[in-house]
């Protein structure tokens, strides 16, 4: 089924004129894939080439690049709404998420992988049980939690519920699989090098398993960083909206989408988030088989 | 000297017993200290809810006057009885995931055997392939309702180019549908190809060359070793797609807000819509319980088909 | 209370203090014993080895030492202190691990260093006391390497000295030349001996390397089970087996052993078999073909050349396998009937309970 593994099979009985067969193969299943890419690039295209356009442009003939090129589109984006501030709300609570959940997650992963204690499988049991759960089940209660909390239209929230969610289990799972596998004597040699159990956690199991850390630290950022149900429940105010609520809101007075300040500022969501995932492709995208092979 | 010896040994016992008590039980207390944030935080945020959800699932709440009247199982009778709403609902969900899940795993394999073995460009590919999982799936949403408007819509506009009239995708009932699904299938079908792959490089390829050897042709191995082989694999991850359909609300929300004549509106949509638009907070607590079980259901029925393959 | 006769011995005839004792020490995981009543006294300065299949508890032996498993019951003292529940530690010990355990994000260095600083002590007597080990065993020019970047032998000599710099009163091995090739293990298991003859701390080694363990030991502890099978002097065990495990063990190849009513006919009455023996040893290295024709007839099965002599495997008249020992470059064909002799001062006698008998 792929290209150079087929062509090699063809070459054993072809003999001489493998070279050209191989040649052909590879041209077919490159421009296969190739055509399969077309939706998979296009709208972010699209999405770029609108956003420079004006709002007449855009419903205008079909052009991938602009007539001219409306750069003000991008200004704008920051007049209609804080639209900055929501960038930064985005980022730091996305970042209190990552990192809230690399202390908790690392814990607990350590202690259920590591240490002999009464109860620790039926925590695991537990824990289990809201692998799978959709956070819409627990919206509602959450929502009456929250308020009576008095945390409505705070950013507390969408630290605390995807940090002590489905999602932060999920996460204890795989720094627990990943703590499981390591060599058990190093942390010995620490122990007998003096080192507590917190000691032996921060200076010997961490530093070990930078890969999961890593791992776990993209998908919980981009887990945050794409979170929409949590904000739309739990903010009112315009000035603590996320990004993805920000680019949701820009809309005229009948709700009817400003295609061309949404482009704009969608571009300026997604262009950097898809520069940092082209910069680290490799890491990212290990990240992601490594939490699917967690099962 | 005998008893004395005795008499010491006992002592050193005693000790050593309380201490050891203390000792263990140090070790015990550090480990629960570990897992108690996230088990604390779990049991408020996530446990406490279902439970709560439960409750709240037999309660008539009015918001406004914060009156609440249990009125047992009114809501559930209220859903599969007689609101049709719920059973459209149910069925919105049923077409969207059998619509989702087929394309999704068929495409992400097909990608994944394309994509698993080296060569040049491969690198770019996947790449690619990936790139809408890691984008906002409010992004993603807001783009493709843009490109698939009816009038001036870029797919219509290149349709038309070809001389065909393209129909107003999003505002028709079964198109709404097949686009809310294509597009999805767009977002995710990069991580199932990665599962895919990581799962295609975990089978040994010595397996491919004894068979290469014994003369079979590349879909019979695929067919008789790689397909058996990545059963587990499958498995995993046709639960995991059928779960996450069920829980797909960001999508649809921006796309079709569950129109047109609710033929988009799936179940966690019409539970966030009766929730925190019509404040039918019973009714979309039933709701909200009746996707609970079935998410479990799934995930119960994952655990049971591993333990068969298994055994 | 059931000391045993050699730990009884030891202390009688040595007046200082044992470095080590384990008194009616036991180890369950749960159902499972795995150390069933151990007593034994180690002296000061004493190089002892624990040496048994696996699963017999040595490991686990060593690391309720360490205390990196705790006593189910029973004491374990250092010196005068019953150290059941102090920690690792502050035991006085240190331990060289299978595996060397090196972290992998310090340097060579910085590994031998940390348990100093985890203990607090001033930077620049950390320094000069990984300069002094390093030195000893000949590290200097690897100071600042990563452990990944060093061979097999670098590695167990930085894991050697990371247990030096501690000075510890407790040299404790848990197989550590397991990992290395042949050659290389040959020289490690000098090299150790060297230091333990240079330092003079009390070393326990655990290895299931019978040879390891002859070439290495002051005293032998042979464990089946989770029990003590035999305390004693390599010799002792080489020599005075108290049981068919211990004999079986101890030397290589294995001791041949045969019911004595097998034998073949007359060879009992040769021997002399003492009353209550059923089963008799003899080494393999003991016996030989004896070309007067005179012994136990035997029939050549096998033989397997191995350089400077041969491994012979022969069937005894009565069906009995057996093994010897052929110097020498050439061995008679397989088929061929021949003699064996032995060495009468090297037969051992065993009872019904597999204990030996011993003569006189």
């Amino acid at each position: 089924m792929n290209p150079t593994e087929t062509a090699a099979a063809q070459m054993v009985h072809k003999g001489p004129s493998h070279k050209r067969i191989r040649l052909i193969t590879r041209v077919c299943w490159t421009s296969a894939l190739l055509v399969v890419a077309v939706p998979f690039v296009f709208p972010f295209l699209w999405m770029v080439s609108s956003s420079l356009k004006s709002a007449a442009e855009i419903f205008g003939a079909p052009s991938l690049i602009p007539d001219r090129f409306l750069w003000s589109n991008f200004v704008e984006v920051f007049n209609y709404q804080p639209f900055a501030r929501h960038y930064f709300n985005s980022i730091y609570i996305s970042l209190s998420v990552t990192g809230l959940t690399l202390i908790i997650a690392s814990l607990a992963g350590y202690a259920l992988a590591r240490m002999r204690f009464a109860g620790a499988g039926l925590i695991m049991l537990f824990l289990v049980s809201g692998l799978m759960v959709p956070e819409e089940v627990t919206i509602i209660p959450n929502f009456f939690l929250v308020r009576w909390l008095g945390l409505m239209d705070t950013h507390a929230p969408l630290i605390l519920l995807p940090t002590f969610g489905s999602h932060g289990v999920m996460a204890t799972f795989l720094m627990r699989q990943y703590f499981v596998a390591l060599p058990k004597e190093l942390e010995e040699a620490g122990t007998m090098d003096g080192l507590s159990r917190l000691g032996v956690w921060w200076k010997i199991a961490l530093p070990m398993s930078r890969p999961a850390l890593g791992a776990v630290a993209i998908i919980t950022f981009l887990f945050s960083w794409n979170l929409f149900l949590e904000p739309l429940v739990f903010l009112s105010s315009l000035e603590k909206f996320t990004l993805p609520l920000s680019l949701a809101n820009f809309t005229d007075a009948y709700g009817m989408p400003l295609w061309h300040l949404q482009l704009a500022a969608t571009t300026l969501a997604v262009v950097p988030v898809l520069t940092i995932y082209v910069l680290a492709q490799r890491q990212i995208i290990e990240s992601f088989a490594l939490s699917g092979v967690k099962g | 000297m005998a008893s004395a010896m005795t008499d010491l040994s006992t002592v050193n016992n005693g000790k050593g017993r309380m201490l050891r008590l203390s000792l263990r039980r140090r070790e015990a207390l550090t480990a629960l200290l570990f897992v108690s944030p996230i088990t604390i935080g779990f049991l408020v945020f996530f446990f406490g809810p279902l439970i709560a959800v439960i409750g709240y699932s037999m309660l008539q709440w009015n918001l406004l006057t914060g009156e609440a009247t249990f009125v047992g199982y009114a809501n559930y009778a209220d859903a599969l009885r007689h609101n049709p709403d719920f059973w459209r609902v149910l069925r919105n969900s049923l077409v969207f995931a059998a619509g989702l899940v087929p394309l999704n795993m068929g495409l992400a394999l097909l990608l994944a055997l394309a994509l698993h073995r080296p060569f040049r460009g491969v690198v770019f590919f996947r790449v690619i392939f990936f790139a809408p999982v890691v984008t906002s799936a409010v992004a993603w949403a807001i783009v493709w309702k843009f490109l698939l408007q009816g009038e001036a819509g870029a797919l219509n506009e290149m349709l038309a180019l070809m001389g065909i009239d393209g129909p107003n995708w999003l505002r028709e009932p079964n198109w709404a549908m097949a686009a809310v699904i294509v597009t999805r299938v767009i977002k995710m079908v990069g991580l199932n190809m990665i599962l895919y792959i990581a799962a295609l490089q975990s089978i040994p390829r010595d397996y491919d060359s004894a068979a290469r050897l014994e003369g079979a042709s590349g879909w019979q191995i695929f067919r008789m070793i790689t397909w058996p082989l990545l059963a587990p694999a499958t498995l995993i991850i046709s639960i995991v797609t059928v779960v996450g359909s069920l829980k797909v609300f960001d999508h649809i929300y921006l796309m079709t807000e569950g129109g047109p004549e609710n033929g988009t509106l799936v179940l966690a949509f019409y539970i966030y819509q009766q929730a925190f638009e019509f404040f039918a907070i019973g009714y979309a607590s039933a709701l909200a319980v009746i996707m609970f079980v079935i998410a479990m259901a799934l995930t119960l029925l994952q655990v049971y088909f591993r333990r068969k393959d298994r055994a | 209370m059931r000391p045993t006769m050699d730990t009884q011995q030891a202390t009688t005839s040595d007046p200082r203090l044992p470095a080590l004792e384990f008194q009616n020490v036991a180890k369950s995981f749960g159902a499972v014993n795995v150390i069933r009543g151990v007593d034994l006294q180690v002296r000061e300065g004493e190089f002892v080895v624990f040496v048994g299949p696996s699963g017999c508890g040595k490991s686990t032996l060593l690391r309720m030492i360490s205390g990196l498993e705790d006593v189910t019951s029973g004491t374990v003292s250092i010196g005068e202190r019953v150290v059941n529940d102090v920690p690792p530690a502050r035991r006085g010990v240190a331990m060289v691990f299978q595996s060397y355990a090196l972290y992998p994000h310090l340097t060579v260095a910085q590994n031998m260093g940390f348990g100093l600083k985890v203990r607090k002590m001033p930077a620049r007597e950390i320094e000069s006391r990984v300069a002094d080990a390093s030195a000893t065993l000949k590290l200097d020019a690897l100071l600042d390497r990563f452990p990944r970047e060093l061979s097999g032998g670098q590695r167990q000599r930085v894991a050697i000295g990371r247990a030096i710099v501690g000075n510890p009163r407790i040299f404790l091995f848990d197989e550590p030349l397991s990992n290395l090739d042949a050659e290389l293990r040959v020289h490690m298991r000098a090299e150790i001996a060297q230091l333990h003859e240079r330092l003079g701390n009390t070393m326990i080694y655990v290895t299931h390397d019978q040879i390891e363990a002859m070439t290495l030991a002051d005293r032998i502890v042979v464990l089946r089970d989770g029990q003590i099978e035999q305390v004693g002097s390599p010799q002792e065990l080489y020599l005075r087996p108290d049981n068919l495990f211990v004999a079986q063990f101890i030397g290589s190849p294995r001791m041949n052993v045969f019911d004595i009513d097998k034998l073949p006919p007359g060879v009992a009455a040769q021997l002399g078999v003492p009353e209550g023996a059923v089963k008799v040893g003899m080494r393999p290295e003991d016996l030989s073909i004896d070309p007067g024709g005179r012994g136990m007839p035997a029939v050549l099965r096998m033989s397997e050349y191995t350089g400077g002599n041969s491994l012979i495997h022969l069937e005894l008249d009565g069906g009995a396998p057996c093994l010897i020992v052929h110097h020498g470059q050439t061995s008679p064909p397989e088929g061929t009937a021949v003699h064996l002799t032995l060495d009468k001062g090297a037969v051992h006698f065993f009872d019904a309970n597999d204990t030996s008998i011993r003569k006189g």
